[in-house]
């Protein structure tokens, strides 16, 4: 099968079978009897390509496959049905090659050898990649001066803390300078500073022309990274398209907060010059908001209207954000098929 | 960043030396950070020849009052029972990774290595260096030492190379063993090699001459789990005594049948794996 995509997923479903049990030891010994089974749709029929050289954020809420299309992607499970194809190959079928080009992060586990100390983890990766040794050496110089590892090789993996651990998973998968990436979760429990330093290494990675796909529930991670959105919520991929669309769609509301010399006695003389925005009362007595759609009220008349009822002492406007349609997708209401 | 080298498709003998090379790799890596704790060392290789002296001693207390067993006498099952002892040191120094095999699968570990591009069977093997086998090995050598020169058999070259090779063997049919027993984790899935280890306590049956088990009990030994040519089969072949003492010329062979064996459950399993949600 010729493949035109980078990364091409068709129909794509995941299912786990799960022990049907009763709670407690009665529900267990009778399990051993009466085998029942209940089926968990992971990941459920998820169409996706993805160009060489795009950075991709995948984002839903917990439990919504995330990590198992990833799983799936790098060969780690195999497909309930359906395709994947990474460059033209099934990863679960082709692992050894596919492992070749592409880097991994699950951010909620290791892929260090546990018992290893750091360096001795990435020299058997050197070995198992066959990488010589002037590019390993000057790949882990490159990740030294991003990832602050030269303090991290003598350490046994299993004494590290997070942050150091997710240091050195992220230096252990990029050894061998994959074209593609996968990052499931890669700034999880991270204080800011580490937080930033692997945001301007994944950004460069993407600026450098690698295809990187990114999950996590920390979207300030997205917003710096990545252009493409994809949203799955249940298994289903309920929105696939660009960033700024997707808020400009789907997030056009803005707040302004005003802080006024007196509280008017009431919001109604507002709200009456207003009737196509939101006039709420803000935190604290001297404050309003007013959230209002941009396209239908300018932000001139909402100033207008609120100088005309009371003395504006200073105001502060709130920038739609893609965490407005995350959290809406979040909340369930934007269900699937909804968006697209 | 240079890229990664592109490895051309290699033939099967590049094929085999490289895996060999990265088999050695591992086991190095975790020979260093084993050895860092010296005071396990000592205390493993002690306790393993303790484990193992005391089924001497039970043996040599049983031939104190019996002079013979079926046809056997003290040295030649002390000869079985080195044979068992030393392939078993060597499975478990080589191959001791096998025994992780339902802690790593049913915990979610095997994910890493399904993401490395190197064999995943031989990741787990190669992930425990069982430095208790030294123990065993040098109990087994001692042993064998002492029974060689008690035992009927005429030491030529060619019988000392058969030797080696039969104790090579042996010690693979004990490796292939474990991989199929211990790859049961992927269908049973609790992180402790219960089954394994059942299949292994059956196999230290074998230690004694299986003449004196019934029909079933040697068929699986020698058929189903094959644990007799690690130890009885071979023992057979270098005495040459027993009824059909040719068998233990095939060790060898039942030790690839075993290997494969071990890769074919293994490979099977691997389809099953079903990772962990977090
Ligand atoms: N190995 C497994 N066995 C059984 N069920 C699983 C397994 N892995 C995941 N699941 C189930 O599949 C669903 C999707 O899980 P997945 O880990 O893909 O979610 P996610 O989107 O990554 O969530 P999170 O944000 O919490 O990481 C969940 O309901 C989970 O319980
Ligand atoms: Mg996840």
């Amino acid at each position: 099968m010729r493949c035109v995509s980078l990364i091409e997923v068709a129909q794509l479903r995941k299912v786990f079978r799960r022990a049907d049990k009763k709670p407690g030891l009665a529900g267990s010994v009778r399990h051993l009897v009466e085998r029942r089974f209940v089926d968990k749709v992971a990941v459920d029929d998820i169409d996706l390509r993805v160009e060489a050289g795009e950075a991709v954020a995948y984002v839903g809420p917990n439990g919504a496959g995330k990590s198992t299309t990833v799983k799936m992607l790098t060969g780690v499970l195999v497909p309930t049905s359906g395709t994947v194809h990474v460059e033209g190959r099934v990863p679960h079928k082709d692992r050894i090659a596919n492992a070749r080009r592409v880097g991994v992060v699950f951010g909620q586990r290791t892929q260090l050898w546990w018992d290893l100390p750091v360096r001795d983890s990435l020299e058997l990766l050197r070995d198992m990649h066959g990488l010589s040794d002037a590019d390993y050496r000057r790949n882990l110089e490159r990740l030294d001066a991003t990832l602050g590892l030269a303090e991290l090789l003598p350490v046994t993996a299993r004494k590290l803390s997070l942050g150091q651990r997710m240091r050195a998973d992220l230096a252990a998968a990029l050894v061998h300078t994959p074209p593609i990436v996968f990052l499931d979760e890669p700034t999880i429990g991270l204080d800011i500073a580490v937080k930033d330093r692997v945001r301007a290494f994944v950004r460069e990675l993407v600026a450098e022309g690698t295809t990187v796909m990114l999950t996590t529930h920390d979207l300030g991670d997205i917003e710096d990274i990545c252009r493409r959105l994809v949203i799955i919520d249940q298994g289903r991929i309920v929105y696939d398209g660009d960033i700024g669309t997707v808020v400009e769609t789907y997030a056009r509301e803005r707040t302004m907060h005003f802080s006024v010399a007196e509280a008017p006695a009431s919001l109604a003389g507002i709200a009456a010059r207003l009737p196509d925005a939101a006039v709420a009362e803000g935190p604290s007595d001297a404050q309003l908001d007013v959230t209002f759609d941009p396209a239908v009220v300018s932000s001139a008349r909402v100033l207008a209207a609120v100088q005309a009822e009371a003395d504006v002492v200073d105001l502060r406007i709130d920038e739609p954000a893609i965490e407005d349609v995350v959290r809406r997708v979040y909340a369930g209401e934007l269900g699937a098929g909804g968006m697209q | 960043m240079a890229s990664a080298q592109a490895v051309a498709a290699p033939g099967v003998l590049a094929r085999v030396r490289r895996n060999a090379w990265l088999y050695r790799r591992c086991l190095g890596a975790h020979l260093r950070s084993t050895l860092e704790y010296e005071a396990d060392f000592w205390i493993m290789s002690v306790s393993a020849v303790i484990a193992q002296g005391v089924g001497i001693v039970f043996l040599w207390a049983i031939f104190g009052s019996i002079p013979e067993i079926n046809g056997w006498t003290f040295w030649d099952v002390a000869m079985i029972y080195a044979l068992v002892v030393l392939s078993e040191g060597l499975s478990v120094l080589f191959a001791q990774g096998a025994w992780s095999m339902a802690f790593t699968v049913n915990l979610g570990g095997f994910d890493a290595l399904l993401l490395r591009p190197f064999s995943p069977v031989l990741q787990v093997l190669s992930s425990e260096i069982g430095m208790n086998g030294l123990g065993n090995v040098a109990l087994g050598g001692a042993l064998l030492g002492v029974s060689v020169a008690h035992v009927d058999v005429a030491w030529t070259p060619a019988t000392i190379a058969l030797f080696v090779v039969l104790v090579v063997s042996a010690a693979l049919v004990k490796v292939g063993l474990n991989t199929a027993t211990n790859a049961a984790a992927f269908w049973i899935k609790t992180p402790w090699s219960m089954f394994a280890f059942s299949m292994h306590t059956f196999g230290e049956l074998a230690r004694f001459p299986i003449t004196i088990y019934g029909i079933g009990v040697r068929l699986a030994l020698s058929v189903v789990l094959p644990y007799a040519f690690m130890s009885y089969f071979p023992a057979q072949a270098v005495l040459s005594t027993g009824t059909a003492h040719w068998l233990g010329f095939l060790t060898p062979l039942v030790a690839v049948w075993c290997l494969v064996l071990g890769a074919l459950v293994f490979r099977r399993g691997m389809l099953r794996y079903e990772s962990a949600g977090n």
